[in-house]
């Protein structure tokens, strides 16, 4: 091991920090939004709620690693997609990642959001109807927060799988910090130096997210800790 | 003649072919207190939540103040004019419920200020007066903030009877409001709702404390299979029943306060 050229190498590595985050951001974003879009749909009626789960069951049951293949190489294949308005982004193995990493992230969210759901107890909502709530009103202000709140610690779990995730976008050439780490390997011929470095990297990240969700999940529901530990005002 | 606050008529609801409620035809005056007793199964607390409609009628019609719905017949799709005026008519009442159903995400004094901040749209510094007044009225002032997770349940029901009062309602609903709790807490919850009947404020309350019953209501109906089979001042439902039923149902509890 060199000490020295670890020194080098990390800042390096560093710079494809950005687009790591970037790339994970839009993934839970997109995600996100989709997940909400399928719990609709999964509401909606009996044949909205076997689409929901067919796509969760496709793009759970199969690797994401396929999932990016098919997408930044086999959508090429029909002339369809290459004469489309889209093709000028769908050639773009930066939006190709991202709309695999989204769709990937959906499935898993929209499962959880549904756990969450379920978890919100018929009397809390019975509370809030027999009191003349809108439907609108209690889902933003009793069936959401308490969805949210159970459904947290699992999202948590999601966001730092999806950080991890981000690292097979380096197979589509994009230079995030896994794809620098593969570049510099191939030139200095020290895997285990770069990769240790860019896996630290990813543990940092990943720590970070998990106290914050901790924090976060501590501070919305404080009523999960024992009296005692939070004397009455 | 004091104005009626909530009336029944001819109320029928059924439970996947199980006839639970056969018409039932009450009301409720201005200031009235009501017990409704009976067995387990007899329909009571289905009758409690068909007010609200908690649980939707087959048929019947439900006053509630101004507001009025007819119904008329299983599986009855609701127009949006009729889902505004269950939602009126749901404005009107306050409802407590066996197992409490605080949120949990908010504390005792969120939970009382919710409906008269975010259903009535009130100014928020006078819904949090009366919140605290509220929560002052049942004995808990010291617990505005404490989370429904941290309270007992004689507690927890004092906080949601609060939470019932702050939206002023001009009738209030109890479904078994002590059965849920451990016996030693019944009591607190018992005074609490016996100060409101001395207040003058209708109530309909669905109950097995009998003595209680007795003690506080103006008027009591005993249910028995979905029918109405003894009603009247509760000299007649506890003392002297009518009914033979209505009679054993009663007199086999001599000291109600220990019964189920």
């Amino acid at each position: 091991m060199d000490i020295a050229f670890i020194v080098a190498v990390f800042p390096k590595l560093l710079a494809g920090l950005p687009l790591t985050l970037l790339l994970a951001v839009l993934a839970l974003a997109g995600g996100g939004a989709i997940a909400l879009a399928l719990s609709g749909l999964r509401a909606s009626s009996w044949v909205g709620a076997r689409i929901a789960d067919f796509y969760v069951y496709v793009f759970r049951g199969t690797p994401l690693l396929i999932q990016i293949f098919l997408i930044y190489y086999g959508l090429a294949q029909f002339p369809a997609v290459r004469h489309s308005v889209l093709w000028p982004l769908l050639r773009e193995p930066y939006v190709c990642a991202v709309l695999a990493l989204m769709l990937n992230d959906a499935a898993y969210t929209s499962e959880i959001l549904r756990g969450g759901l379920r978890a919100v107890s018929t009397g809390a909502i019975e509370a809030a109807k027999v009191a003349g709530m809108t439907r609108l009103t209690m889902l933003r202000r009793i069936v959401l927060p308490l969805a949210f709140r159970q459904a947290l610690p699992a999202y948590g779990a999601e966001i730092t799988s999806m950080v991890k995730a981000t690292s097979l976008a380096s197979v589509v050439t994009l230079m995030e910090v896994t794809g620098i780490a593969r570049a510099e390997v191939s030139q200095s011929y020290r895997a285990i130096e770069v990769f240790l470095c860019a896996a630290m990297i990813y543990l940092v990240l990943v720590t970070v997210i998990a106290r914050a969700i901790q924090l976060l999940e501590a501070r919305l529901s404080p009523y999960r800790r024992p009296a005692l530990a939070r004397s009455p005002a | 003649m004091t104005p009626t606050t909530v009336r029944l008529s001819n109320i029928h609801k059924s439970f996947g072919g199980q006839e639970v409620l056969r018409g039932i035809d009450m009301e409720a005056r201005d200031g009235d207190v009501i017990s409704i007793i009976g067995a387990s199964g007899s329909g009571k607390s289905t009758l409690l939540r068909c007010i609200p409609f908690l649980e939707i009628p087959d048929q019947g019609e439900v006053t509630v103040g101004d507001t009025h719905l007819r119904l008329s017949g299983a599986g009855h799709r609701f127009s949006r004019a009729e889902r505004e005026k269950v939602r009126r008519l749901r404005g009107q009442l306050g409802f407590v419920f066996q197992s409490f159903n605080l949120w949990p995400h908010m504390t005792a004094l969120q939970n009382v200020m919710e409906i008269p901040l975010h259903v009535q749209n009130r100014p928020r510094a006078e819904c949090r007066d009366e919140a605290e007044a509220m929560l002052a009225k049942v004995g808990l002032a010291e617990k505005r903030d404490a989370w429904p997770a941290h309270l007992s349940g004689g507690q927890q029901q004092r906080v949601a009877i609060a939470r019932a009062l702050a939206s002023r309602p001009r009738a209030l609903l109890f479904d078994e409001p002590t059965s849920a709790l451990d016996p030693e807490l019944v009591g607190e919850v018992l005074r609490v709702i016996r100060a409101l009947a001395e207040e003058g404020r209708t109530m309909l309350i669905v109950t097995h404390e009998m003595a209680f019953a007795r003690e506080v209501s103006s008027h009591a109906i005993y249910l028995h299979e979905g029918r109405i089979e003894e009603k009247g001042p509760p000299e007649q439902v506890f003392l002297d029943p009518v009914s033979e039923r209505c009679r054993r149902f009663v007199g086999a509890r001599p000291d109600a306060r220990g019964g189920a």
